[in-house]
């Protein structure tokens, strides 16, 4: 999930802004943050950040979004509303074989659209290959890419056929898969010479969308085919981009189809009113084929990002809940103690990256030792709501993965890895003026909070190896740019967000040279271990060749682990069913208004 | 006179250009693209997104498709909200600024004149002292410190005025409208103080009053309408801000106008929105700045075009 927050610093007064209401927080003494009435019904009032991009589940890609999308569409999975993994949505049971390559899923025949019409297998092919077309540009087709013939659909790419036989073209290692030839002249620049042979006198046709690996067995039966092994598919599938949008009103209406009046739902909720900037309605769909167990009438999710305002108006009593992160450092001790303060770990890991490419980090050492030298548990408590982290995969999160642990803090070890890298006096002593600081700067996105870590780590190094590495800060686009171009000198700041509920989310960003993978570090053997580990049918030894593989990703140390956020947000105790899970996206038809004090938690 | 405002009004579509221009040019000088995030997209992905929005076409073919949308007053399809057109945007953000603005500044003008004019009329006296002294901690005082402090007391200490959201004309703008005007409020006194003074002094304003006039027809008759020509200088490029958004009083009290929109498409990049909101930014100033201009000729007899 991308983050989505783009914390705006209106001229720079944030500080000044939460110290003044700030005074306001000390001087409540009740169990709660402001008022609690509860509102008239079962109606609740939401807050889920920045102005969606979009209500085609398909286009927008963010997490506020994801948050209303969860109560519009309805994916073949859903979303566990304590632990978010994925529990049967429209596909009320699925089956795993072949290896972990094949999947069929088993639709509730009471699905129903929120106009009527029947949900049929049909609609999510519809919607697989509807997300996959290239002249959707969608930003999320990535999600399906482990889908058979999924990226080459969406590429552009081709098949190879011979033109007398009528035969495809097949690698030959793997008869039962066809060779895809890309449409980019620079990819296809880059194939082998072998393929290049066999491609030589046969006709190029494109992949369709019926090649993509998604088929209806028959109504309410869908086969979905990977391309490699995938176990984790059935937690990819409750994401925002498989979950089912609207062939006839898409075909009806164009690009407008999400407006209100138009927008046909297959959530437990449907459109409303959409006040772009203010809010956006929702209300119970009576279509929904489990509507006999929503509760909520109705949610107004309001589109605000600053945080001041949010909870004011959450202590005022004008909403009911507030997102993510919605509480900020400077209120955090006068609220954390409180009964409507929620929280827990979130599936995100901030880390700082390495150029590897570049001296002196192309050093294992080097980088081993800047990684000692940092006191993760004094950034933690700096931090407040953060939790430390020596491993890459943030803990907490799955329950049944063995985490392997990384290098604690030691800063003996640190100097003595420089001493062993070169940078020592003529007495053998750790000598920090030889190490050439001149080539390393710590770059991060500007940001009030970026730039407490970056100080916080600047002052370790200073400390603990006599190093004092410039700190650099960019506008945030820029700084993408920079990071993934690798630009920068020696270390870089990240963050990562899981897409989906699996140590794979996190992991998988260095199984490629490119893309999210901005360190330049790159082994065949990491990713030869991660193949292995998904090919896995037993998920307990799944969890071990992955942990593996991740004890091999830390030990080459392209990155500094440094800590997992924690979700920090507010609810009010009349609100039930609505809980401090990993992604922060509510399966909203288990919340309601309780109105009896009696009950509230 | 109608010469002249014809002539200003054709000079307009040059300057909008202008203007739009160089506001594409920077854009273009900024680094990322809307569709950047924390997360490096792949370069198929990015392919389908750069060809859907034509951006894999010639600068020039860019360039000339937003000056020709500009002329024919369509902005295209904003990017980042993903084909919602940007008039439709504007259709229903500027209502919003402007009502908010609007009240903002009739607010000013009726309590910066009132203060002004009474200051001016007793110099030296401790009305004119204080008034005076409250306008220039309008000045002073930013209004992302009034704007928070108002909520603190009004909305998080005696709960009596929502802390923000927009509910149309209801009681949901009195705070935000309070914030706004204050500095404005505060302009307009002194200015009022200052253009009374000077008028009071002067000649016309003797012989009127040695003709035998009544205080209040001096006043209001002979003295306002010179008093206040500073005050109508400084309306013009205000309202002109104001209609069009502000983005701080916006953000602070959750306002669905043009400001938060302003500022997002900016930090998003996104092109045809931020074009259309400076051309209407800038056809809105160069509108009001003609109006003030007309109405100078109308008030004070000295002028003319």
């Amino acid at each position: 999930m991308v983050r989505a927050q783009h914390w705006v610093h209106v001229l720079g007064t944030q500080a000044l802004l939460l110290t003044l209401s700030a005074c306001t927080t000390g001087s409540t003494h009740d169990r709660y943050f402001g008022k609690v009435a509860p509102p008239a019904g079962q109606t609740l009032r939401y807050i889920t950040g920045s102005e969606p991009e979009s209500l085609d589940p398909q286009i927008g890609n963010g997490q506020p979004e994801a948050r209303i999308y969860a109560a519009l569409y309805e994916g073949l999975t859903d979303y566990d509303p304590k632990t978010a993994e994925a529990v049967p949505g429209l596909a009320e049971r699925w089956e795993i074989g072949e290896g972990n390559t094949s999947y069929v899923f088993h639709l509730r025949s009471s699905a129903r659209w929120s106009d009527g019409r029947p949900i049929t297998a049909h609609d999510f092919v519809y919607t697989v290959r509807r997300g996959l077309t290239p002249a959707l540009a969608s930003r999320s087709a990535y999600m399906a890419y482990e889908i058979q013939y999924a990226q080459a659909y969406n590429e552009g790419s081709a098949f190879a056929r011979d033109p007398r036989s009528g035969e495809f073209v097949t690698p030959p290692a793997d008869p039962s898969q066809r060779v895809v030839v890309p449409s980019d002249p620079q990819a296809r620049a880059q194939l082998t010479p072998e393929v290049e042979a066999q491609l030589a006198g046969k006709t190029l046709v494109p992949v369709r969308p019926e090649d993509v690996g998604v088929e209806a067995l028959d109504d309410h039966t869908v086969r979905i085919r990977t391309a490699r092994p995938v176990p984790y598919l059935p937690g990819l599938l409750a994401h925002q981009f498989f979950r089912l949008v609207p062939r006839h009103a898409i075909e009806q209406f164009g690009d407008r189809w999400t407006q209100p009046g138009r927008l046909v739902s297959s959530g437990p909720f449907t459109l409303a009113d959409w006040k772009p900037y203010d809010r956006i309605v929702v209300v119970r769909n009576p279509m929904y084929w489990g509507t006999a167990s929503v509760r909520l009438e109705s949610i107004t999710f309001y589109a605000i990002e600053e945080l001041t305002t949010m909870l004011n108006l959450y202590k005022a009593g004008e909403v009911d809940a507030l997102s993510n992160h919605s509480v900020p450092i400077a209120w955090f001790d006068s609220i954390s103690g409180l009964a409507d303060y929620m929280n827990r770990p979130e599936i995100f890991t901030e880390y700082y990256q390495f150029n590897v490419d570049r001296a002196p980090m192309n050093d294992r050492r080097v980088r081993r030792a800047f990684n000692l030298a940092v006191d993760k548990r004094a950034l933690a408590r700096f931090k407040r709501t953060a939790q430390p982290l020596t491993g890459f995969v943030p803990e907490g999160i799955f329950p049944d993965y063995p985490y392997p642990k990384g290098d604690d803090f030691d800063v003996a070890r640190a100097r003595a890895l420089l001493v062993d890298a070169g940078y020592r006096d003529a007495q053998g002593a750790y000598d920090p003026s030889r190490f050439p600081i001149a080539d390393v700067e710590l770059t991060y996105n500007t940001s009030e909070s970026n730039r407490q870590v970056t100080e916080f780590m600047q002052a370790q190094w200073r400390q603990n190896l006599g190093l004092t590495v410039p700190l650099r800060n960019m506008e945030f686009r820029t700084f993408l740019n920079v990071r993934t171009k690798r630009e920068y000198r020696g270390i870089a700041r990240a963050g990562w967000i899981g897409d989906y509920m699996d140590p794979f989310t996190f992991l998988d960003l260095f199984s490629t040279r490119s893309g999210n993978n901005g360190t330049g570090w790159f082994e065949p053997e990491y990713v030869r271990m991660l193949r292995r580990a998904n090919a896995e049918p037993d998920p307990a030894k799944r969890y071990q060749l992955l942990a593996n593989a991740e004890a091999y990703l830390l030990d080459a140390q392209p990155v500094i682990p440094l800590y997992t956020a924690s979700t920090s947000w507010l609810k009010k105790p009349y609100v039930m069913g609505m809980y401090a899970n990993p992604v922060t996206i509510h399966p909203w038809k288990y919340v309601y208004i309780e109105h009896d004090p009696a009950k509230w938690n | 006179m109608l010469t002249f405002i014809a002539r200003r009004l054709l000079a307009t579509v040059p300057m909008v250009l202008i203007v739009v221009s160089l506001t594409w040019g920077l854009i273009r000088l900024a680094p990322g693209n809307f569709y950047t995030s924390e997360r490096a997209l792949p370069p198929a992905i990015e392919r389908n997104i750069r060809a859907k929005y034509g951006l894999d076409r010639p600068w020039h073919v860019q360039y000339g498709r937003m000056l020709s949308n500009t002329l024919r007053g369509d902005f295209g399809s904003s990017l980042r909200y993903a084909g919602e057109p940007v008039n439709t945007i504007l259709a229903k953000a500027v209502p919003v600024s402007a009502l908010l603005g609007g009240l903002a500044y009739l607010l000013a003008l009726v309590v910066g004149i009132t203060a002004g004019t009474l200051a001016a009329l007793r110099q030296n006296s401790s009305l004119d002292y204080a008034s005076m002294a409250a306008a220039l901690v309008g000045i002073s005082v930013p209004n992302f410190v009034l704007g928070p402090t108002l909520v603190l007391v009004f909305a998080l200490t005696w709960f009596w005025l929502p802390p923000a959201l927009w509910n149309g004309f209801s009681r949901n703008l009195i705070l935000p409208v309070l914030t706004l005007s204050a500095v404005y409020m505060a302009y307009i006194a002194r200015l009022t103080r200052a253009g009374m003074l000077e008028v009071l002094r002067s000649n016309y304003i003797r012989t009127a009053r040695a003709k035998g006039l009544d205080e209040r027809t001096v006043l209001i008759r002979h003295a306002m309408p010179g008093g206040l020509l500073p005050v109508l200088s400084f309306s013009g490029p205000a309202v002109a801000l104001l209609l069009t958004g502000t983005v701080v009083v916006e953000r602070i009290f959750a306002v669905p106008g043009l400001g938060n929109y302003f500022i997002n498409a900016n930090l998003n990049r996104d092109e045809p929105l931020i074009i259309g909101i400076v051309a209407f930014t800038s056809i809105a100033v160069l509108t009001l700045n003609l109006l003030v201009d007309v109405a100078y000729a109308l008030v004070d007899p000295r002028v003319r075009y």
